[in-house]
């Protein structure tokens, strides 16, 4: 593993997230496939559960994170298949920066467009599901950071492994939904308890298992990146 | 005594079974300028990339500038600028953003301006590449080399998709460099320019073996 230098990788990793950031801005790829495809998933849960209000309430957590969770993989898939056009990927990877900057600065990039996304599809889950979340925001919103964190840090990751791949859009949901699991029990296990049982203390324990992952997980794939662009 | 710019000892590259470099050997002394051919698939991009580290050897050694090829990946990338036949440039960013973005990462400062103009590109430095040919997307991947702190360049296929004009700007580069006492490796199907530098060898590579094909007398 390339050795982090301090500053100048810090600046590394900015300059990245400003690059993805930009490209976003004006191509609006990534933001029209997800918003459309969360809004809908929403309204069409919504209506297949029925006018129920309790059943509605109930499964609301549970169809936010599924929304998230397929706008994460086109999130994650997306940052990468930009890098393919001109050979922007080879290029880059030609860069004096530890290859581990590369990831951290899409990871970061992918994190600001899913958590873009939760925060806006919140209000919209809590008209559509009718769900009464009180004073409970800020740590509901904690749970939502740190949710859309993981999926970064995985998504992010395993899409650098398939996106040379001809079947990139099968392969990639299969290598990272098993590994996101417990990452995505914590979310829903959080949600749920914040949004429908109004519980704050176990709210709290499934957030310490959603800490944990991001740790885990963060140090891991940063530590192992280099090894998925060399050949 | 200084390092050899290039040390190749036994270098082997395989894709599968497939050995694309077969046991090369090369010494390269700083500031020279060596022309790589060979037909398609020979392997010249895949020494080229070999000596950028984008590529690990399967087996033998390898350094640039004395640095090691797999241990110290990193101080060679920070002497060595590449430029690939596909040029590496985002659509979505303009002329002067793309420059701007390859010269943070190398921790440069550079008069954007100054350089597109040396490459033909003052008038469209902030436009979208997405709307250039590919031409003006090669001038592009060439400005990188005037980025300042190289000490090497590996130009793949720096001719191709370029008008004459564009040709000239490669000659002119390589003259530079020759100037400054950079060491060029450059992977070319084209024949020798009457503008550009003569090469110190021109090397062959065939089934995976380095040959030399022609020394200039010193």
């Amino acid at each position: 593993m390339e050795a982090f230098r301090g500053a100048g990788d810090l600046r590394a990793i900015g300059v990245i997230l400003m690059k993805d950031l930009r490209q976003e801005l004006r191509s609006r790829t990534v933001l029209t496939a997800t918003v459309f495809f969360a809004a809908v998933t929403l309204v069409i849960m919504g209506f297949a559960v029925g006018g129920q209000p309790d059943v509605l309430r109930v499964v609301a957590p549970g169809v936010l994170w599924v929304a998230l969770a397929f706008a994460g993989v086109i999130t994650a898939s997306q940052s990468w298949v930009n890098e393919l056009e001109d050979g922007a990927l080879e290029q880059l990877t030609m860069y004096p920066v530890p290859r581990a900057t590369l990831y951290l600065g899409k990871v970061l990039a992918n994190w600001i467009y899913l958590a873009a996304l939760a925060i806006l599809l919140v209000p919209v889950t809590v008209v559509l599901y009718d769900v009464q979340i009180g004073g409970r925001w800020p740590l509901l919103f904690l749970v939502l950071l740190l949710g859309t964190l993981a999926f970064s840090l995985v998504g992010t990751f395993y899409a650098a492994l398939t996106v040379t791949l001809r079947a990139r859009e099968s392969l990639l949901p299969l290598l990272m939904f098993p590994i996101i699991i417990p990452a995505l029990l914590a979310a829903v296990g959080a949600s749920t308890e914040l949004m429908y049982f109004a519980d704050t203390v176990k709210a709290f324990d499934w957030l310490q298992l959603l800490v944990a992952f991001v740790l885990a997980y963060g140090v891991l794939c940063t530590a192992v990146f280099h090894f998925l662009v060399e050949e | 005594m200084n390092a050899p710019a290039v040390g190749l000892h036994d270098a082997v590259k395989s894709f599968g079974r497939e050995a694309v470099l077969d046991g090369v050997n090369l010494n390269i002394a700083e500031g020279r300028f060596i022309v790589l051919r060979g037909g398609n698939g020979t392997g010249k991009t895949t020494l080229l990339r070999v000596l950028g580290t984008r590529l690990r050897l399967s087996s033998g050694t390898g350094s640039v500038f004395g640095f090691d090829l797999i241990r110290q990946p990193g101080e060679i990338r920070r002497r060595v600028i590449q430029v690939s036949v596909a040029g590496g440039s985002y659509p979505m960013l303009t002329a002067a953003e793309n420059l701007g973005f390859a010269a943070r990462l190398y921790g440069v400062t550079v008069d954007a301006g100054a350089v597109l103009e040396r490459v033909g590109l003052a008038q469209v430095g902030g436009k979208l590449v997405r709307t250039f040919s590919s031409g003006m997307k090669k001038r592009l991947a060439l400005a990188r080399l005037l980025l300042p702190g190289a000490r090497m360049w590996l130009l793949d296929e720096p001719y191709t998709t370029l008008d004459e004009d564009g040709r000239e700007l490669v000659d002119a580069l390589l003259n530079e460099a020759r100037q400054r006492g950079l060491t060029v490796i450059m992977a070319t199907h084209g024949d020798a320019r009457p503008g550009a530098p003569q090469p110190d060898a021109v090397l062959q590579l065939d089934g995976g073996a380095l040959s030399v094909l022609q020394r200039r007398e010193s």
